[in-house]
């Protein structure tokens, strides 16, 4: 059995940006499996209105103003909802001891579990090393069928030989929630028992590639996969992940992204045997859609100093700065970093349809040009911090890399490409750019654009954009 | 063959560690008193052997009945004809008998520069050595002038070169006559000066021209400049066998290299020693011509195949670039 982890840092994939901005990124934390080892949180949900106010009629909508006494409708949800909520786990296929824990439940009155991706991800990806089970609120279980994955959205249904009570029901056209609305997340936090937790649906969330919905409420590790419902009993959302910099700070998969899978699986005669094919066609979709979107429009130029960098700032990436600014210094480093503030969740350890991209503004009046240039090679040595060859990542192939003194329109630069490919998927690829400026005795650029899990076209069309974008304003 | 004669009994190495004059023949070997040649060896008899002529005139060694008798060639023998570089075997000792008029080889020519010994050239290395730290610890100064780091740096830097061939002087007085520890100094600082400049020059080459295999494979040069010093240290140990330690040196550097290349392949799947050159010199250094970015995306489409290929293998089993 796998030692208990975290899920990681979602931006992990990120080396050298996370590096760069350990105070400033955010961290999200994936809402699966994995009991233990965090610390739980304790923040209480809120407190509830003194006034009894009647429960709305179940209908399509909930967007009535007047709310229930929050604990009373918990406990009227958990009791009417304990039927259809299930405990999913990965197990090991020798032993069967239990490898990772999350959330699912059953829709309407038929065998279908919805769930999140990443609680069934070593099914999907290694079926001949782990199978999956579930346990129901009675403790009783059974074994679980995979029939479809959404990685992108990180969604999966499965198929069990039981069917739900009628509970949960998915609303036919999109809930329309408001902000402030009370929800309620359900699940099996820490393995330790199923839970309700109560807390506010706080509106849609642009940062992320695909929309999520963000939910004021306490969501611990186990519980992702759950539903969050309104209380009405109409499914809002499925609990995916939290911000552990954050206080109850949760994200949910929108239903309709469910719908949209649902869909899919009551098309398909039979579930597919090696789901490995189908995350690699959609994280190649994915890499389609993010690239077509980073390079829409022109990267956008920013100074620094002389130099003119090619920056991308939009709802998804998000740029930070930073300098070193120290007394006792030679010199002085102006960073910029641009990069995306969600991936997609493949397995534990992969994560990929990302892009980062990052600035480095090195100069200094007083060290000799021997000295800085010794100063700008160690820096150019990414061995310390954002590694390329990282140590033995089997998932992917050794990095292949080219290397040339090149001139853009308007600066000579030492540029680096490292390629390498991912075993798994087909077709996908993970780029690195890097470069360094030639122009100046005391000065120096240094650029980086890490691209995770692209098409070796689109590789090299965003490599060749933010390549060309390098310049500088007027000759030394 | 007169006397008087040498008895030398010999070290395993045959150096000879005791030489005895005795005037005439025969001479009497064992471990008693009333010996010519008195062995301290308790696996030797108190009356072991005796050195004589026989009848053709020849000198022979005898037996005196002794329990572990005479050896000489792994064999036990009872008499033995010595010849001036017959060695026998007397217990535990190895002795050979020479005559007065024994032929000796000519004396060596004498290469060795006796002035440049002692303080002159160890001032020189430990000068070498302590310009060498001081410019390591000026090239990677990036704060503000502050004496005591440069200091550090000398003290470390020479502290060094002092323990190492202080190690060597130290072998030297053992297997050699003298220390010689100023010789072994300026070896030290002669390669050191050599090991930076080739760094350097690589580097520049390697910027200067666009010629990234001399940063890739620049640990050989560092390896063969290694051997080389050892080199040096060995002859000023034992100049006579300046040939033999030129064979040892080169077969050490091909070793090193064949062990870095290895280590090399093992640890990231190619032979260089770097996944890409990230020396950055000053610009006035550069000579050869930029790309165009057409150039070098051109380059990048074309790891495609390979990358490819390797997707199909093991992990482990990718193919190795060089």
């Amino acid at each position: 059995m796998r030692p208990s982890r975290l899920r990681a840092c979602l931006l992990a994939s990120c080396a050298a940006a996370c590096a760069a901005l350990t105070a400033a990124a955010p961290v999200l934390q994936r809402e699966g499996a994995r009991p233990a080892a965090q610390p739980p949180l304790v923040t209480p949900p809120a407190a509830p209105p003194a006034a009894t106010l009647p429960a709305p009629g179940p209908g399509e909508t909930d967007d009535s103003a007047a709310l229930p006494t929050p604990s009373g409708a918990a406990q009227q949800l958990y009791a009417a909802a304990r039927g259809d909520l299930l405990q999913i786990r990965m197990l090991l296929r020798n032993g069967r001891s239990q490898s990772t824990v999350g959330s699912g439940f059953l829709i309407g009155t038929g065998n279908l579990v919805l769930t999140n991706y990443h609680v069934v991800s070593q099914m999907a990806l290694d079926p001949a090393v782990y199978i999956g089970e579930y346990v129901d609120t009675d403790g009783k279980g059974g074994p679980v069928e995979l029939m479809a994955v959404d990685v992108l959205h990180d969604l999966a249904v499965l198929r069990v030989d039981r069917t739900g009570t009628g509970f949960f029901r998915m609303p036919d056209h999109p809930v329309r929630l408001t902000q402030g609305q009370y929800l309620y997340a359900l699940g099996n936090p820490l393995d330790l028992g199923f839970a309700i937790s109560e807390g506010a649906y706080n509106g849609v969330i642009t940062r992320s590639f695909y929309e999520q919905l963000m939910f004021t409420g306490p969501i611990n590790s186990g519980m992702s996969g759950g539903p969050s419902v309104t209380a009405a009993g109409m499914v809002a959302g499925i609990n995916v992940s939290k911000r552990r910099d954050g206080e109850s700070v949760s994200f949910l998969v929108p239903v309709h992204y469910a719908q949209d899978l649902l869909a899919r699986v009551a098309q398909q005669a039979h579930p597919p045997k090696n789901f490995n094919p189908l995350i690699a066609q959609q994280l190649l979709a994915h890499q389609r859609a993010m690239i077509d979107r980073l390079l829409a429009e022109p990267l956008t130029i920013k100074s620094m100093g002389p130099y003119r960098v090619p920056v991308r700032e939009s709802q998804q990436l998000r740029c930070w700065g930073r300098s070193n600014f120290r007394a006792e210094a030679e010199y002085t480093v102006d960073a910029v970093s641009c990069a995306m503030e969600a991936a997609i969740y493949v397995s534990d350890t992969q994560q990929t349809g990302h892009v980062s991209m990052t600035h480095q503004y090195l100069r200094s009046a007083s060290l000799h040009p021997l000295q800085f240039a010794a100063l700008a090679s160690s820096r150019f040595r990414v061995d310390r911090t954002g590694r390329i060859d990282t140590a033995r990542d089997t998932r992917l192939t050794r990095p292949a890399c080219s290397e040339q003194f090149v001139h853009t329109a308007t600066l000579p630069l030492r540029a680096v490409t490292c390629v390498r490919a991912y075993r798994k998927f087909a077709g996908l690829y993970n780029f690195t750019l890097l470069t360094a400026s030639t122009d100046d005795a005391r000065a120096s650029l240094q650029s980086r654009l890490d691209l995770a899990g692209v098409s070796y076209d689109n590789g090299t069309r965003a490599t060749r954009a933010f390549l060309s974008a390098l310049g500088r304003s007027a000759p030394p | 063959m007169n006397g008087p004669w040498f008895v030398e009994i010999l070290a395993r190495s045959g150096e000879v560690l005791q030489r005895l004059r005795v005037e005439a023949l025969p001479i009497r070997i064992g471990r008693g008193y009333g010996n010519d040649v008195i062995l301290d060896d308790d696996y030797a008899a108190a009356a072991h052997a005796v050195a004589e002529l026989d009848a053709d005139g020849r000198l022979v060694l005898r037996d005196l009945g002794s329990r572990n008798g005479i050896s000489y060639r792994g064999r036990r023998h009872a008499v033995l004809a010595l010849s001036g570089d017959t060695v026998a075997r007397i217990g535990h000792s190895a002795l050979r008998i020479r005559p007065a008029d024994y032929p000796v080889a000519p004396e060596l020519r004498d290469r060795t520069l006796h002035r440049w010994e002692g303080t002159l050239p160890g001032a020189a290395g430990v000068l070498l050595v302590g310009a060498a730290s001081l410019f390591a610890r000026w090239l990677s100064d990036i704060q503000a002038m502050e004496l005591v780091r440069y200091v550090e740096a000398l003290a470390w830097g020479v502290g060094a070169a002092l323990l190492w061939s202080g190690a060597w002087a130290f072998a030297n007085r053992l297997f050699g006559r003298h220390a010689r520890l100023g010789r072994h100094l300026f070896v030290v600082g002669c390669g050191l000066l050599a090991l930076s400049l080739t760094a350097l020059l690589a580097s520049v080459l390697a910027y200067a021209f666009s010629r990234e295999a001399f940063t890739h494979y620049a640990s050989h040069a560092a390896t063969l400049l290694l051997a080389g010093v050892i080199y040096f240290h060995l002859c000023t140990i034992r100049p006579p066998h300046r040939i033999r330690y030129r064979w040892i040196c080169a077969a050490m550097a091909l070793l090193g290299s064949g062990l870095i290349l290895v280590g090399n392949v093992q640890r990231s799947g190619r032979f260089s020693d770097e996944l890409y050159m990230w020396v950055l010199l000053p610009p006035a250094l550069r000579v050869s011509p930029d790309q165009g970015i057409d150039q070098f995306m051109r380059e990048v489409d074309g790891m495609q195949a390979g990358l490819d290929r390797g997707r199909g293998r093991r992990p482990g089993d990718d193919e190795i670039e060089d």
